[in-house]
C-alpha cells in the first residue's frame, strides 16, 4: 500500500505558479480590445446628487463613457419591486448617497492611466444631508431586526447574584479585510446575452447567482473564471455594487471592460468587520465554578443592508454556565455595509469573553487556566447534544506545556527580561465545524490520470492540494497523477469558500466521487473484463489505483483501454445527514502569547506564540500551519495594530491606506509554534476533518491583551492596544 | 495622474533653468512621495525635471567634514562605511525610516523635501492649510492623534515626517543649495519651517532651488548615539515620537549632548534647551529626567495627541539611557 | 484617486485637459517636437486620438528579464503599470500603488525598488529584473524553490514581490538572523501572514550558501 497522503506535509500543487509570476488573477487577464475603468466616488456621506457634468472627461483622449445614474440603461433586475427597503445599494439606481465613496459614476477609457485621470474631470455636486458615522452618536437608536433572537438559558443577569463577578465593557473598532490583491472584476458581454467575467471571489457560483436576477439572465450564459484569488478573509463572499457597476459599463459600451479598485477604495466598497460595543457580565462561586455570563453586543451596519454575525454566540457555548443570557442590537451608520471578516463575529466575541475570565480569574486568584479547566463544557450547554470530538483540554495542556506557562506569575508586573516587562496570556476559539452540499466531477483518463472539477474557490489556503490528498487516499492514485481544478463556473456546484468548510464540504464530495468512480470502474471490468467477469462488484478491492480479486490486478487505466475508453468521467453530490442533530460540531483553538512591553514608550511586542488546533484530520501538515500563522497574523493586526479610523464631521475615513492602516509586518510577528491534536473526528465527514480558517484567529486578541494585563497590570479593553494605551 | 511633459537635463545649471522657466514644473529624484502625491492628486505639475542623473551620488570626508551629495541614495548613507564609522546616529536614523526598496528610491535631498503625511493633507476633499491656504485645518478638532504638540499654529498641526533629518538637525549639518541666484548655504534647523501662517511652506528653499548635497561637521558623537522611533507597528510606519541622541561622555561627564524629535512638530526639532541640561552633568537617568522634563516644556496637545508628552519624555529618556549605555 | 473632488484645490484655475493639452504641445521639448509638422500638432489639438497619444508619448530603452525593449509610453505610466498593462508581465503585482506593500518590488540594475513609485521614462537604459526573469529556463532560483519548500506564502499574491526581496535582501547582506531577516524583509506586506515561514524560507538559503 502506498503511504497515505492526508496527513503528509506536502508542497502545494500551485506552489511553481504562485513561485514564478505565472498564478494568474483576476486583473492579470486581458481579453482582446479591454477598456479600463475608474469610479468617481462620493466626497459626501449622505445626500443627493444634484448633477454630474462629464464634459471635460467625455472630452479627455481615449476616454469612451462616462456611466452614471444619470444614463444608465435599464437594469431588467432594477424593476423587480421588493418589499423589503434593506435590499442593498442598488448602484447607479438614483441621486441618493448613503456614505462616504459610494461610487456614483465610472469612466472608462482606452488606458489605465486616461481612465483614472479622466474621472478627475467628471464634476459631480450635492445636496449635502446629516449623516452619523459615529456608533456612539446612535447608541439611543439600536434596533434587532426580527432575525435577531435574544437567548436565555436559566437566569437572566444571574452573575450579578454570584460572590465574585464582574461587568465590563470591550470595544473594537472597524478593521479591514485588506487583502493584498485589490479589489476588482473583468467584464465582457460577448454578446448581448452572454457574459463572461474574471472576478475576485470566494465562490464563482454565488457571483452566477447574484448576477442572473439582475440581468435576468440563465446561469449558462453567465461564465465567471477566478482560479487564483489573492486573499479575501471574507471580502469576496458576496458581489459588491462597483463589480455591478462594471458590468453595466461593459453591457453599454460592449467592451471587455477592467475595474481595479484603489486601497482608498477597499475601505469604502468591499466591506468590513463592523466596530463593535460589546459588555459582559461574568459571575463565580470563590472556587471558580461560573454561575451566570449576560454577553451584549452593538454593532454597525449600512443604512441600506442589515448585516449580522455571531457576535454573542461563544458567550452560549463555551463554559459549562447554567445561567446564560444574550442580546445584540445593531446601529445604522453612512457606511457601506458590513461583511464577514475571517473569525468573523466569534473573534468578535471571544475577545470579550476571553478576557472577561481573565479579569474574572484575576479577581478569582486563580490560574485562567485552571478557571477554564473547572468550566469545561462537557456536551454543548447550548445545544444539550454530545460533541462530535472534542480536546480542549488536551489542547490547553499542549498549548501550556510549549509556551513554558508555568513561568507566568499570578501576580502581575512581576517579571522581566532586558528592561521589558512580561507577560504570559492565553484564551480559547471556537467555531462551527460546518459541512455543506458540494458537488464534484472524476475524470479517469486512459493515461491513469485523474481530474477532478468542482467549483470551489481557494483563496489561499491550498484547497487544490488538499482535495489532491484526499482524492488520492480515496482513489490510490498517485498524487502526482491528481489534478484538482476549481474556480471555474461551468464546474459542479460548490458553495463560497468560508467557515471553514471547505475541506469538509468539498473533500467530503472529492471523497465520495472517487469511491463512485471505483464503482464504476468496478461494473466496467465485472461486466465486460474476463479476469472479473464472474466477480460481484462489491467483491472488487481497491489498492494503489487497482482492482484486486484475488490475485488479480488491473490498472484503472488498463480498464480504460481494454474498453477502449479515452476517459470515464462521474459527477456525484455529497451533503451532511442527519448525524448533525445528533451530534454539536465546533473546532476549537488555544493561544498562548508571550509578550514584551516597554514601560517608558507602551510598545508591545510579541516574543513567542503557540497556537494549538483541535480541528480534527490534519489534511496537509504544511499547509494548515500556514493557515494557523496566518490567522495568528491576522490576531496579532486585531490586537495590536489595525484601527480604521473616522473623521465623523465628514464620514470620511483618515487612514484609508497600508501605510496608517497597520497591517502587521513580518518584523511585528514573533517565532510561532502551530501544534495539532490531528485526531479524526469521527461523525463530522469521510475525513474527519473540521476547519482551521476561523479558530486561527478567534480569541487571539484576547491572548494578547491578558498578556498584557499579566505583564503590565493595565486591562485594554479597546482594541487596538497600541503604545499610547500603556503610557 | 494629469498628463505632463518630462525632460532629462544634462547639467545642474539646464535642471535649474528648467525648473525657473516654469511655473508648474518640480524636480523629481526618487519620486517616492512626488509620485504619491500626484496620484492623490495633491500636486499636479505639467512638467518634471528628472535630476537623477547629475553627478550629485557621492560621499566624502574631506579636512573632517562628510560631504553626502543631494542623490545618494537613504540605503547608499545607512550602509556607507563612512557614515557609520563617523555618524553612526545618521544611519540608525535611516534604516528606522520606510522599507529598503524605497531607501534604494529615496535620495538625501529628496528625504529633506518630504512632505507631510497628514491625512487632511492627503486627501483632497479635506480641509488643509497646507495643500489649499485658506480651507482651514482638518487636523485640528479632527483625528490628531499623530500631529505636532510643538511649534504648531492654528493653521496647521501637521508634523514633519522624516528621520533622516531629525539625526541632521541633531548633527548640525548644513543644506548646500544651488540656484538662479548662485549657491548658499543654509544651516539644517533653519531649512525647515515651522507652519505660522504661511504652512504651504515647508522650507526655506526660494523658487528654482536645487538641494546638491549635505555638509556634517566633525562631531565626537561616534560611540554614545541612539535613534529611537516609537511608532504602533515594529517596522514601516510613520513615528508616534522619535528621538536622536548623542551624548559626548568622559570620566563619566557628559562634555556634549545632542537631542532632537521627530513626529513632534512641523520641522525636525531640536532640543536645545534640554541639550543644556546635560552639559557638565552625569550621564544618570535622574539626569536624563530633568532633560525630558525641559524638553517638553512648551508642548501643546489636541484632542488625540496628549499621550505624546509622556511618550516624548520617557523617549527621550529611553534613548539617552541607550546612548549612554546606563 | 477615485475620489474626485469638485475641483482639484491644488491647482485652481487648472485648464481644461485639452487647452492643456494644446499649451503642452506648443511647449514640448525639442526632442519630441521637431519629428512633427504644425499642421498635425493643430489636428492634435483638435481631437486627432493616434497623433495626440504619439505627441504625449516618449521613447524609452529598456532591457527586462534580459530582453532589450524599445518603447514609446506617456511619461506618466508608472514602471508597475507599463509591466503589468502593457508589456504582459503580469507577476509583478499591484497591492497599493503607493509604496506601501511591497507587492511590486523588482530589481533595477540589481537593487530592489517598488515598481509603482517610478516613473517608466526615469528608467531609460536600467536593466530591469521581474519575479518572470528569475528561474533559469526549468531551474527555479533557489528562493524560488525554498518558498515552495517552506510554504512562504498562502494566496500567492504578495509572492512575487516577497521572492524578489528576499534575493536582494540575502545579496545585500541583510540576512544574517531571523531578526534582521524580519526587519529588512518588513516593505513587503503579507496579508495571509505568512511571515514565519518566509524567514525560514530566506535562512535556508542564506545557509545553504547558495549563490543568488
Amino acid at each position: 500500500m502506498k503511504k497515505q497522503a492526508v496527513g503528509q506535509s506536502m508542497d502545494r500543487v500551485d506552489g511553481r505558479l504562485k513561485v514564478t509570476g505565472g498564478a494568474r488573477y483576476f486583473a492579470d487577464h486581458q481579453p482582446e480590445g479591454m477598456l479600463y475603468a475608474a469610479l468617481v466616488c462620493s466626497p459626501i456621506s449622505s445626500g443627493r446628487i444634484t448633477a454630474i457634468d462629464a464634459t471635460r472627461a467625455l472630452r479627455a483622449p481615449g476616454v469612451a463613457d462616462v456611466v452614471s445614474h444619470l444614463n444608465v440603461p435599464p437594469i431588467p433586475g432594477y424593476k423587480v419591486e421588493n418589499p423589503n427597503p434593506k435590499q442593498g445599494l442598488k448602484i447607479f439606481y438614483d441621486d441618493r448617497i448613503y456614505s462616504n465613496g459610494q461610487p456614483v459614476a465610472i469612466v472608462v477609457a482606452n488606458t489605465l492611466e486616461r481612465a483614472v485621470y479622466a474621472a478627475t474631470l467628471v464634476k459631480v455636486t450635492y445636496a449635502q444631508e446629516v449623516h452619523q458615522t459615529d456608533m456612539a452618536g446612535s447608541i439611543d437608536k439600536a434596533f434587532q431586526n426580527k432575525n435577531m433572537k435574544d437567548y436565555q438559558r436559566g437566569e437572566a443577569d444571574a452573575w450579578k447574584k454570584a460572590p465574585v463577578s464582574l461587568e465590563a465593557e470591550y470595544n473594537i473598532p472597524i478593521e479591514v479585510h485588506n487583502p493584498m490583491e485589490l479589489a476588482g472584476i473583468i467584464a465582457h458581454w460577448e454578446t448581448p446575452d452572454k457574459l463572461t467575467l474574471y472576478a475576485k471571489t470566494q465562490g464563482v457560483k454565488s457571483v452566477q447567482q447574484s448576477l442572473k436576477t439582475l440581468f435576468q439572465l440563465p446561469e449558462s450564459q453567465i461564465t465567471v473564471h477566478s482560479q487564483f484569488v489573492g486573499g479575501a478573509f471574507g471580502m469576496a463572499l458576496r458581489i459588491w455594487p462597483m463589480e455591478v457597476a462594471t458590468i453595466i459599463a461593459a453591457r453599454k459600451i460592449r467592451k471587455p471592460i477592467k475595474l481595479v479598485l484603489t486601497r482608498k477604495d477597499m475601505f469604502t466598497l468591499v466591506g468590513y468587520r463592523p466596530a463593535a460595543k460589546q459588555r459582559i457580565g461574568i459571575g463565580a462561586t470563590a472556587d471558580g465554578k461560573l454561575t451566570g455570563i449576560t454577553h451584549e453586543a452593538i454593532a454597525n451596519t449600512s443604512p441600506y443592508e442589515d448585516f449580522t454575525e455571531a457576535i454573542v454566540n461563544m458567550s452560549r457555548m463555551m463554559y459549562a454556565c447554567p445561567n446564560v443570557n444574550t442580546h445584540y442590537q445593531l446601529v445604522s451608520l453612512n457606511l457601506s455595509t458590513p461583511v464577514w471578516m475571517r473569525g468573523p463575529g466569534e473573534a468578535t466575541g471571544a475577545f470579550a469573553l476571553e478576557s472577561a475570565i481573565d479579569e474574572l480569574a484575576h479577581q478569582l486568584h486563580m490560574d485562567p487556566l485552571q478557571l477554564r479547566l473547572i468550566n469545561h463544557a462537557d456536551t454543548d450547554p447550548e445545544k444539550n447534544l454530545p460533541y462530535s470530538s472534542k480536546y480542549l483540554k488536551e489542547a490547553y495542556e499542549m498549548g501550556a506545556a510549549k509556551i513554558g506557562w508555568q513561568q507566568r506569575s499570578q501576580t502581575p508586573g512581576k517579571l522581566e527580561e532586558n528592561g521589558w516587562l512580561v507577560g504570559y496570556g492565553m484564551s480559547s476559539g471556537v467555531f462551527g465545524a460546518g459541512r455543506g452540499r458540494a458537488t464534484a466531477s472524476a475524470t479517469l483518463k486512459a493515461d491513469g490520470s485523474l481530474v477532478i472539477r468542482s467549483a470551489a474557490a481557494d483563496i489561499g489556503p491550498g484547497t487544490a492540494t488538499a482535495m489532491v490528498q484526499i482524492a488520492a487516499d480515496a482513489t490510490g492514485i498517485d498524487v502526482k497523477k491528481i489534478k484538482f481544478l476549481l474556480g471555474e463556473s461551468e464546474y459542479p456546484e460548490a458553495p463560497r469558500q468560508g467557515g471553514s468548510s471547505t475541506v469538509s464540504t468539498v473533500g467530503s464530495a472529492v471523497n465520495d466521487v472517487c469511491r463512485n468512480l471505483q464503482q464504476k470502474l468496478g461494473e466496467l471490468a465485472t461486466a465486460n473484463i474476463p479476469a472479473f467477469k464472474d466477480l460481484k462488484v462489491e467483491n472488487i478491492q481497491h489498492e494503489d489505483g487497482q482492482l484486486v480479486a484475488g490475485n488479480t490486478r488491473l490498472d484503472y487505466a488498463a480498464v480504460l483501454q481494454q474498453q477502449q475508453l479515452p476517459e470515464l468521467m462521474v459527477t456525484t453530490t455529497s451533503q451532511a445527514g442527519d448525524e448533525r442533530k445528533q451530534y454539536a460540531m465546533y473546532s476549537f483553538s488555544v493561544h498562548f502569547t508571550k509578550v514584551h512591553v516597554h514601560p517608558a514608550t507602551g510598545v508591545v511586542r510579541i516574543k513567542h506564540i503557540v497556537s494549538v488546533a483541535d480541528s480534527g484530520t490534519v489534511v496537509n501538515t504544511k499547509t494548515a500551519r500556514s493557515q494557523m500563522i496566518g490567522g495568528v497574523v491576522g490576531g496579532i493586526g486585531m490586537a495590536l495594530t489595525e484601527e480604521a479610523l473616522i473623521d465623523h464631521r465628514f464620514g470620511r475615513y483618515v487612514n484609508n491606506n497600508y501605510a496608517d492602516y497597520h497591517v502587521p509586518v513580518n518584523a511585528d510577528t514573533p517565532p510561532t509554534d502551530v501544534l495539532f491534536i490531528n485526531k479524526k473526528d469521527p461523525v463530522i465527514n469521510p475525513m474527519g476533518a473540521k476547519g482551521m480558517g476561523e479558530i486561527a484567529l478567534i480569541g487571539f486578541a484576547a491572548a494578547v491583551s491578558n498578556a498584557v494585563f499579566n505583564a503590565t497590570g493595565k486591562r485594554v479593553r479597546d482594541l487596538p492596544i497600541t503604545p499610547d494605551k500603556l503610557i | 495622474m494629469n498628463q505632463f511633459s518630462y525632460v532629462r537635463p544634462a547639467s545642474q545649471q539646464a535642471a535649474i533653468d528648467a525648473i525657473t522657466r516654469d511655473s508648474s514644473a518640480r524636480f523629481i529624484a526618487g519620486g517616492t512621495n512626488l509620485l504619491d502625491l500626484m496620484k492623490n492628486g495633491v500636486l499636479a505639475p505639467e512638467k518634471l525635471v528628472d535630476i537623477n542623473r547629475l553627478p550629485l551620488r557621492n560621499i566624502t570626508l574631506n579636512n573632517n567634514i562628510l560631504h553626502i551629495g543631494a542623490l545618494t541614495l537613504n540605503s547608499e548613507v545607512a550602509a556607507h562605511p563612512l557614515i557609520k564609522t563617523h555618524h553612526p546616529l545618521l544611519s540608525q536614523a535611516l534604516l528606522a525610516g520606510a522599507s529598503q526598496q524605497l531607501r534604494n528610491m529615496a535620495t538625501t535631498g529628496g528625504n529633506m523635501m518630504q512632505r507631510t503625511r497628514c491625512s487632511y493633507f492627503y486627501d483632497t476633499t479635506m480641509p488643509c492649510n497646507k495643500r489649499t491656504p485658506g480651507s482651514g485645518c482638518g487636523a485640528i478638532g479632527g483625528v490628531n492623534r499623530m500631529h505636532a504638540i510643538f511649534g504648531a499654529s492654528d493653521q496647521c498641526i501637521a508634523v514633519h515626517p522624516s528621520d533622516m533629518c531629525i539625526a541632521l538637525v541633531a548633527l548640525d549639518a548644513t543644506v548646500l543649495v544651488a540656484g538662479p541666484k548662485g549657491n548658499r548655504r543654509i544651516p539644517f534647523g533653519e531649512f525647515h519651517r515651522l507652519p505660522g501662517n504661511t504652512p504651504d511652506q515647508d522650507n526655506n528653499l526660494g523658487k528654482g532651488e536645487l538641494i546638491t548635497g549635505i555638509e556634517i561637521p566633525h562631531s565626537p558623537f561616534t560611540n554614545h548615539v541612539y535613534y529611537l522611533k516609537v511608532r504602533d507597528r515594529a517596522s514601516y510606519a510613520f513615528a508616534l515620537v522619535s528621538v536622536a541622541a548623542a551624548l559626548d561622555i568622559s570620566n563619566n561627564t557628559i562634555r556634549d549632548a545632542r537631542l532632537a524629535m521627530g513626529g513632534v512638530a512641523h520641522k525636525p526639532w531640536r532640543l536645545h534647551e534640554a541639550e543644556k541640561t546635560l552639559i557638565g552633568k552625569t550621564p544618570t537617568v535622574e539626569n536624563f529626567r530633568i532633560a525630558a522634563t525641559v524638553a517638553t516644556q512648551s508642548a501643546r496637545t489636541y484632542q488625540h495627541n496628549a499621550f505624546k508628552v509622556p511618550m516624548a519624555q520617557n523617549s527621550i529618556v529611553t534613548a539617552l539611557q541607550k546612548a549612554a549605555a546606563v | 484617486m477615485s475620489q474626485a473632488p469638485n475641483e482639484n484645490p491644488s491647482c485652481p484655475g487648472k485648464k481644461d485637459k485639452h487647452e492643456a493639452r494644446r499649451d503642452f504641445l506648443k511647449q514640448s521639448s525639442a526632442l519630441m517636437a521637431l519629428a512633427f509638422t504644425p499642421p498635425l500638432v493643430v489636428k492634435a489639438g483638435e481631437h486627432d486620438e493616434a497623433i495626440a497619444g504619439l505627441f504625449e508619448k516618449m521613447p524609452v530603452s529598456l532591457e527586462i528579464n534580459g530582453k532589450a525593449y524599445q518603447l514609446s509610453v506617456e511619461p506618466r505610466v508608472t514602471l508597475l503599470d507599463l509591466l503589468r498593462e502593457q508589456l504582459n508581465l503580469t507577476g509583478t503585482k499591484k497591492g497599493c500603488d503607493h509604496g506601501q506593500c511591497g507587492a511590486c518590488t523588482v530589481h533595477v540594475n540589481g537593487q530592489r525598488i517598488n515598481a509603482c513609485l517610478t516613473l517608466a521614462v526615469m528608467q531609460e537604459g536600467k536593466k530591469i529584473t521581474t519575479i518572470e526573469g528569475l528561474a533559469q529556463g526549468d531551474t527555479l532560483h533557489p528562493v524560488q524553490e525554498a518558498f515552495i519548500k517552506h510554504d512562504g506564502f498562502q494566496c500567492g499574491y504578495c509572492t512575487p514581490g516577497q521572492i524578489m526581496s528576499a534575493v536582494a535582501c540575502i545579496r545585500e547582506g541583510h540576512a544574517g538572523s531571523p531578526e534582521e531577516i524580519r526587519e529588512f524583509m518588513s516593505g513587503n506586506i503579507c496579508r495571509c501572514g505568512a511571515y514565519d515561514n518566509i524567514v525560514a524560507a530566506i535562512t535556508e538559503v542564506k545557509q545553504g550558501g547558495h549563490t543568488v
